[in-house]
């Protein structure tokens, strides 16, 4: 009896997690797919519509727009995060003197919340009580700082906030990254009189491969969930200036009690998602069985 | 990799590194200062920096105005039950696929983790209505699960990642002398699981305690945790910037301090284990 415990224990141990997450998670991700191909508008319902949910949300300039900026949103997040990141990593990796009082300093953004993130730019930001007025309080009247409230550059402002949020953490992986070359590999290459830029360029970057790989996958997944950072800072505001996916589908859910339209953007928003992590997650695999 | 660097380049690398670190840092420290000045004082010219009348005046006006103690107190029982809840779930499962694996495992804990990734938005509808039928909605026990629900696949993770540290040898022993599987869990992993375990909690604690979308979409008034607090604030209409500042670093203060502690933890588990 005791022998038969013993061989199922580890089955029945896991069980819990893994069905709360089979439920939880990918029973109620097949819901909302349901629900993107229902009639339903302020209450489910269960009419079937087929793609009609989908016609009509391709078909809103509203949504167009959440695309157009989660893009412009996306590429500048992630491009500046990790140049900023794999600079900063490299300066630190120069033999900082107190880099261990100095490395929690460059991560502290991270442990904030986004809302705590956006509120405060938001201060920062403001024309009236942040930067914009501090800067002519102290004599440089002509100093403008207003894309917060315009439309063309309030994208910008998210990219800044999510930026000082995120490059320290990028940092981190870079900087592991680094510590992890072999030291034998750069001591040949300098033997052979490679200069350090040389040998960053050629040697070090290149064998980076892999942490290029993660920090992309952990910033481009956060680009698309972003919704509290916007929340917070715009509202998605001015107009729909800073719309993102989350914050058209969270609108078009409560506000327009639009369900069918809201669970079709919710749809799309997890195949990107999903279109990002698989091949990561496929090659994570790959290699683990390879090695 | 370490390089022989000149002492001048060193001096030179310190000196730009603790320039950038000022740059990231002085929002937080100057909202943490500002809350400490009169209203005069936070817009005086030339700024004050550290000379000037410090004053608790705003702290005791945010408390007044918007009731601070209750919202940390939703934070922590919101934060702390679903973190607990998750690891009395999670320990059996990490121990399991840590110890006893099988040719599955690897899949199934990388199918796990890949739901952490997931856009909330995808279950919103679902959590949303079933709240509504349950009465769950603006609850902290209706919070507490569905918290405890989001992160449970990056608590398995990182537990997983912490006990496959632990060498196997040592359990393999341990059976030799005759140890049954009670003893072998109580005596000789539990001592060594406590660290991973601790790291877990702290970790999930400040996820827990960032997490503003479902509180945000989840609470109204009576379940509301810190990060709906800090949302309230996000008009600034009718305050000023001295009480804004009170306002923003009580929301954070508590992160702060954990944040501090636990960096470790955070990289490690925001990079879903990849940096150790």
């Amino acid at each position: 009896m005791s022998e038969r415990l013993q061989d199922w224990l580890p089955r029945l141990v896991l069980a819990p997690s893994f069905l709360l997450v089979l439920f939880f998670v990918y029973g109620f991700i097949i819901y909302t797919g349901y629900l993107s191909v229902s009639d339903s508008r302020m209450l489910p319902s269960y009419g079937f519509v087929g793609l009609d949910n989908y016609e009509r949300l391709f078909k809103l300039p509203h949504w167009w727009r959440a695309l157009n900026n989660l893009w412009v949103f996306g590429a500048l997040y992630i491009i500046i995060c990790t140049a900023l990141g794999l600079l900063v990593a490299i300066l630190l990796d120069q033999k900082i003197r107190a880099e261990g009082v100095l490395r929690p300093i460059y991560l502290y953004p991270m442990a904030l919340s986004f809302i705590v993130t956006g509120t405060a730019w938001k201060w920062f930001l403001d024309p009236g009580i942040g930067l914009e007025h501090t800067m002519q309080q102290w004599g440089w009247e002509s100093f403008a700082f207003n894309w917060i409230k315009d439309r063309n550059f309030a994208i910008y402002t998210v990219v800044i906030a999510a930026v000082w949020q995120s490059s320290g953490f990028v940092m981190a992986m870079f900087l592991a990254g680094l510590r992890g070359v072999d030291s034998e590999i750069i001591r040949a290459a300098q033997m052979d009189g490679a200069s350090g830029f040389t040998i960053y360029r050629r040697i070090i970057i290149p064998l980076m491969r892999p942490v290029f790989l993660s920090a992309f996958v952990v910033l481009a997944h956060l680009a698309i969930k972003a919704y509290d950072l916007v929340i917070a800072l715009t509202g998605g505001g001015p107009g729909q200036a800073t719309e993102l996916p989350a914050t058209f589908m969270y609108s078009y859910t409560f506000t327009r009690n639009l369900m069918g339209i809201g669970a079709s953007s919710a749809v799309i928003m997890l195949i990107m998602i999903f279109s990002i992590i698989v091949p990561y997650l496929y090659s994570e695999l790959r290699s683990e069985k390879k090695s | 990799m370490a390089r022989a660097v000149t002492t001048q380049r060193k001096t030179l690398n310190t000196v730009i590194a603790w320039g950038i670190g000022l740059l990231i840092f002085f929002p937080i420290l100057w909202t943490i200062l500002t809350s400490f000045k009169t209203e005069g004082q936070a817009i005086a010219d030339p700024p004050l920096f550290l000379f000037f009348d410090w004053t608790l005046e705003n702290y005791a006006v945010v408390q007044e105005r918007s009731d601070y103690m209750r919202f940390l107190w939703n934070s922590v029982i919101i934060a702390g039950g679903s973190t607990l809840l998750g690891i009395i779930i999670a320990v059996p499962a990490a121990w399991s696929m840590a110890f006893v694996p099988s040719k599955r495992t690897k899949d199934i804990l990388l199918w796990m983790l890949s739901t952490k990734m997931l856009p909330a938005v995808g279950v919103l509808y679902p959590i949303y209505l079933l709240f509504i039928s349950l009465g769950l909605l603006d609850t902290r026990i209706g919070l507490t699960i569905v918290l405890m629900l989001i992160n449970l696949p990056i608590i398995v993770w990182m537990l997983y990642t912490y006990f496959k540290e632990i060498p196997g040898e040592i359990l393999e022993a341990a059976r030799m002398d005759g140890a049954s599987l009670k003893e072998e869990i109580l005596y000789v992993l539990t001592p060594m699981a406590i660290p991973g375990i601790a790291s877990t909690v702290l970790l999930n604690i400040i996820l827990a305690w960032n997490e503003a979308f479902w509180t945000l979409n989840l609470t109204a008034a009576n379940a509301a945790p810190l990060t709906a607090f800090i949302a309230s604030y996000s008009s600034p209409e009718g305050l000023f910037f001295a009480k804004l500042s009170a306002a923003s670093t009580m929301a954070i203060a508590p992160i702060l301090i954990l944040g501090w502690f636990s960096q470790k933890q955070l990289v490690r588990g925001l990079t879903f284990g990849a940096v150790k």
